[in-house]
């Protein structure tokens, strides 16, 4: 089968999906005429009607706000992946969501409430860490410098945990839920952080999507097809980080999502970046809608963060992949 | 006279405190084939990276088509000048027509599906390697003589004048490595391209190259036509072989060379 109608399948699934998060909750709202009208009214009117509560106020802004994060993560990780020539680079793993969240919860142990700008801080300042040392070494030694990312991405998240114990048991809790990445009790102000992003990181790595394939061939050989590398690399590296930043400032830190949404979609759809980045932002905005729709299925009080249900799937996804390899 | 389309003057490059390439100047005509040829650790692919921007110059110039390296853009240098590098790992699976059409890059905007000059050129490309019928094979597939034609479709594909290869017939077998040469010579007659092939095969680029260069330990031994350049004495002096004969062909009356017992 062609890439296209491959692509239109990955679509149809993906909305039905969507669709299915959005129907689907303590309230379930499985009128469908009854949805469409509620749609096409608006969030305003009727305003006290429960169900149109729940679909403008709730359902809404969570399903769209796991969908433009899974999005980002995964363009984070189709990012990353080219640039390091390693298909297990992705934005967690390189310690750019533990930045984000060291700088998040650093901001809040000091006592501020907003932690989207701390985040990004915290997110661009591990990417200028790695970047420093890829300066000297990415085209010699690039596996050494994932592994240095790795490094600091735990160094981060030492100091995240050690920042955490100054909170109060109270505080402490919902601290951590958030840390696990967690969609519920966000509303629109988080969807209009992050899903920008997601429109504006997608076109902008599509654009970019031939450069990352020659990227993927080694840079000596992209630097011959014309790509100007180091300038590619750094852009790329600072956009990964600017997308996993918003991500984590608004939903806390979501493990994996960035790791298997690139592999699935070049498994669904081919390895061109042409096909793979629609691809991988379909995927991992389903991962993320599909994670949370589990999440919040769990019997009441038993909910988990997203977190958690993303890092066991990328668990079992890494067995999967070394298995396949052996 | 026309202008070249490869100059360099004087060129001193290396890594780290070393230089691993000292006073390097030639001149590269279109429609010229140049072998280059030298033991391991000559310098051959670290003057590749100097002539194509990899490594910086630490002296001299490199001017392509009359135009300094430094003054090019990257996409402009690479309409220009063609690379046949001698490895290549590429991280995902592409078919081999995908991996070719990669060579167009130079030439597509950023959001471009390929036009017809692409695929034309695409296919022209995969017939000139003898592989149209592997174009919708996976690259991961390849043997190993195959993979180093599509690595010379993708650089045919750039449509560049100056076409630079680093042991193109590497790995190929007997049939393949001379009908490589065969094309190279073609190529550069039929359209006028510029072709430096670096080589480890002396009899073949004695046969096939219209210059050839002898580098060792960094410097150029000896730069003229295969009959001026293939002498005895030169070879067994780079080589360290005083095994190495010179034989002509007796079919060309080119040079080359033998092992004697």
């Amino acid at each position: 089968m062609k890439p296209a109608p491959r692509l239109a399948i990955l679509g149809g699934a993906t909305a039905a999906l969507l669709v299915t998060a959005v129907c689907v909750g303590p309230t379930h709202l499985l009128d469908f005429s009854r949805l469409v009208e509620l749609m096409m009214a608006g969030p305003s009117t009727p305003a006290l009607e429960k169900t149109s509560i729940v679909l403008w106020e709730l359902r809404l802004p969570r399903v769209l706000l796991a969908a433009a994060a899974g999005i980002n993560l995964a363009l984070g990780g189709i990012l990353l992946q080219a640039i390091f020539r390693n298909p297990l680079a992705e934005p967690y793993l390189l310690g750019l969501s533990s930045g984000g969240a060291l700088g998040a919860v650093a901001a809040l142990a000091a006592g501020a409430t907003a932690v989207v700008w701390p985040a990004l801080a915290g997110s661009l300042l591990m990417a200028c860490l790695v970047l420093l040392l890829c300066r000297r070494r990415i085209a010699s030694d690039l596996p050494s410098l994932l592994l240095a990312g790795v490094a600091l991405g735990a160094l981060a998240q030492a100091f995240t945990t050690a920042l955490i114990l100054r909170f109060d048991p109270g505080a402490l809790r919902s601290i951590l839920f958030w840390l696990m990445g967690s969609f519920a009790g966000r509303g629109w102000s988080e969807v209009w952080l992050v899903a920008p992003g997601a429109v504006i990181g997608f076109f902008l790595v599509m654009i970019l999507h031939r450069p990352l394939d020659l990227l993927a061939l080694g840079s000596e050989s992209a630097h011959h097809l014309g790509v100007r590398v180091l300038l590619l690399q750094t852009g790329g590296i600072a956009l990964a980080a600017v997308l996993a930043a918003l991500t984590v400032a608004a939903c806390g830190t979501i493990g994996f999502v960035g790791l298997m949404a690139p592999h699935i979609a070049r498994r669904l759809a081919g390895a061109p970046h042409a096909v793979s980045v629609p691809a991988a932002a379909m995927v991992g905005a389903m991962l993320t809608v599909g994670a949370d729709l589990a999440a919040r299925s769990l019997p009441a009080g038993t909910e988990l963060p997203v977190g958690v249900i993303t890092g066991a799937l990328g668990c079992a996804f890494f067995l999967a992949l070394l298995v396949q390899k052996r | 006279m026309s202008t070249p389309m490869l100059q360099a003057t004087d060129v001193r490059a290396g890594y780290g405190a070393e230089d691993i390439l000292r006073g390097i100047g030639f001149e590269l005509r279109a429609g010229e084939v140049l072998g280059v040829v030298g033991p391991n650790g000559s310098g051959k692919s670290t003057l590749l990276r100097a002539l194509t921007g990899l490594i910086p110059l630490r002296a001299g110039s490199v001017l392509i088509n009359g135009t300094n390296l430094s003054e090019l853009g990257s996409r402009q240098r690479a309409r220009l000048c063609a690379v046949q590098p001698q490895v290549e790992a590429p991280l995902f699976d592409y078919t081999v027509e995908e991996f070719v059409l990669l060579g167009r890059h130079p030439h597509r905007g950023p959001l471009t599906p390929p036009g017809t000059g692409d695929i034309s050129a695409v296919k022209s490309a995969l017939e000139h390697t003898d592989l149209e019928n592997l174009g919708r094979r996976s690259i991961r597939s390849l043997s190993t003589g195959e993979w180093q034609r599509a690595l010379l479709a993708r650089a045919l594909a750039q449509d560049a004048p100056l076409l630079l290869l680093d042991e193109p017939a590497a790995h190929l077998d007997p049939g393949h490595r001379h009908a490589t040469h065969v094309l190279l010579q073609q190529l550069s007659r039929g359209k006028n391209l510029a072709v430096l092939c670096i080589s480890h095969d002396l009899n073949l680029a004695a046969e096939f190259c219209d210059r050839m260069m002898i580098l060792s330990h960094g410097e150029i031994r000896a730069l003229g036509t295969p009959e001026d350049v293939m002498t005895e004495q030169l070879l067994q002096d780079v080589f360290r072989c005083s095994s190495l004969r010179l034989a002509a062909n007796p079919f060309t009356g080119r040079p080359g060379t033998v092992f004697s017992p």
